[in-house]
């Protein structure tokens, strides 16, 4: 099986197949990355595309030294960092904090019991995810994306690191804080 | 005050990011700390969760994002069976046509196709010959034939006398013999003797 990098650069000789099979292994984890840094699934769709568009408009000058994966979140990092200057230009999202109404007037969620948050031992249900993304996006971005790309994309604190442009020991500490901050947002739902 | 300064090792720990000998200094801190246990445990939940968390995968999200890129030219488009074998096929087919056309119009088709005889100025058979060697326009022939210009001469065929050409004109005379039998036809001795030649 071809690497990523091989891949690529068959790309850029102009194989078409070499971008679908890109595409196939890599367009989940882009959506979901989106998802997780924007909290919206609309803008993590349009979010997704430019990505891929992105990477396709600059394969020409992606250099093969660098690993594919990392280089593609650093563009799907950006890009959703563009996405949410531009919802917070727009101010057409702002977050709910926990308890107060919707913007429609509906009721917030009601929420499960203080056990409700063991994703190891029940269902992860939608509302408890939906709750979880809120206080995602009440992070701090470098936090967050720091945090998603670790436990959620399952890159390693240099590959973070290499993304984000910071060092290891930063690294290090925005996911501890992040931690921190989930924990104290989610408490009621944490066993 | 070793448990403050444990937390963000303990995170990192669950990352699977501190050495051996780390790693073995926090779970014998855990073995006796119960708060550093529940906050591990706690931890561990919230990274979980990440995981968990997932965005929905459109199934139009592939053929979106195709037919963007087709339009900024970024993909390279699927040609089918048919387009590539017309392709492939294109360059035979044009040489053919090719030498078709040469053929249908080289000036080398006219020595090709036209009989020597052909080539020789047009004197209509019995009928009586110019000093030119050409027969009149009013011979009987039709008069697309008559009024055509002369061929090609043939190389060496200039040197022939208006005699000669008399003679070429009436040897088909002497292919057939009965010809000689029709009233008021030219005379034999004629036809063999150029008149100058008569003469002396």
């Amino acid at each position: 099986m071809r690497t990523d990098e091989e891949l690529m650069e068959l790309y850029r000789k102009g194989s078409r197949d070499a971008f679908e099979e890109l595409f196939a292994r890599h367009h989940g984890k882009v959506i979901h990355f989106a998802y997780r840094m924007t909290g919206d699934q609309a803008r993590a769709e349009e979010a997704a595309q430019e990505t891929f568009l992105r990477i396709a408009r600059a394969a020409f000058t992606w250099q093969p030294k660098a690993k594919f994966s990392t280089w593609m979140y650093t563009v799907a990092r950006r890009t959703t960092l563009n996405f949410l200057r531009d919802e917070k230009e727009e101010g057409d999202k702002v977050p709910i904090p926990p308890g107060e109404e919707a913007w429609d007037g509906s009721p917030a969620l009601q929420l499960r019991g203080p056990n409700a948050l063991n994703p190891e031992e029940m269902a992860w249900s939608s509302e408890i995810q939906e709750r979880f993304v809120e206080a995602l996006q009440r992070l701090p971005e470098t936090c967050r994306a720091a945090f998603v790309l670790n436990r959620g994309d399952g890159l390693s604190y240099e590959e973070v690191a290499t993304v984000l442009g910071i060092t290891t020991q930063a690294v290090k500490s925005r996911i501890f804080r992040a931690r921190e901050m989930l924990m104290e947002s989610l408490s009621g739902l944490l066993p | 005050m070793e448990c403050r300064n444990l937390k963000e090792s303990i995170s990192a720990s669950i990352d699977g990011e501190v050495s051996r000998a780390e790693t073995r200094r926090i779970e014998e801190h855990l073995e006796g700390c119960a708060e550093c246990r529940d906050l591990e445990r706690k931890m561990r939940a919230i990274g979980t969760g990440v995981a968990m968390t997932e965005g929905i995968v459109p199934s139009d999200f592939r053929e979106r994002l195709f037919a963007r890129m087709e339009a900024e030219d970024l993909l390279p488009r699927r040609r089918s069976l048919f387009v590539f074998s017309i392709r492939w096929a294109a360059v035979p087919l044009a040489a053919a046509v090719a030498l078709a056309l040469f053929l249908l119009t080289s000036p080398e088709k006219g020595k090709d196709v036209v009989a020597p005889r052909e080539q020789l100025p047009h004197v209509a058979r019995g009928a009586p010959v110019t000093e030119s060697g050409e027969a009149p326009a009013s011979a009987g022939l039709p008069r697309v034939a008559a009024q055509r210009p002369p061929a090609v001469p043939v190389p060496g065929h200039e040197q022939l006398t208006p005699e000669d050409l008399e003679i070429i004109a009436h040897l088909d005379v002497l292919e057939d013999p009965s010809a000689l039998d029709a009233p008021g036809d030219v005379d034999e001795m004629e036809i063999l003797a150029p008149p100058g030649r008569r003469q002396g």
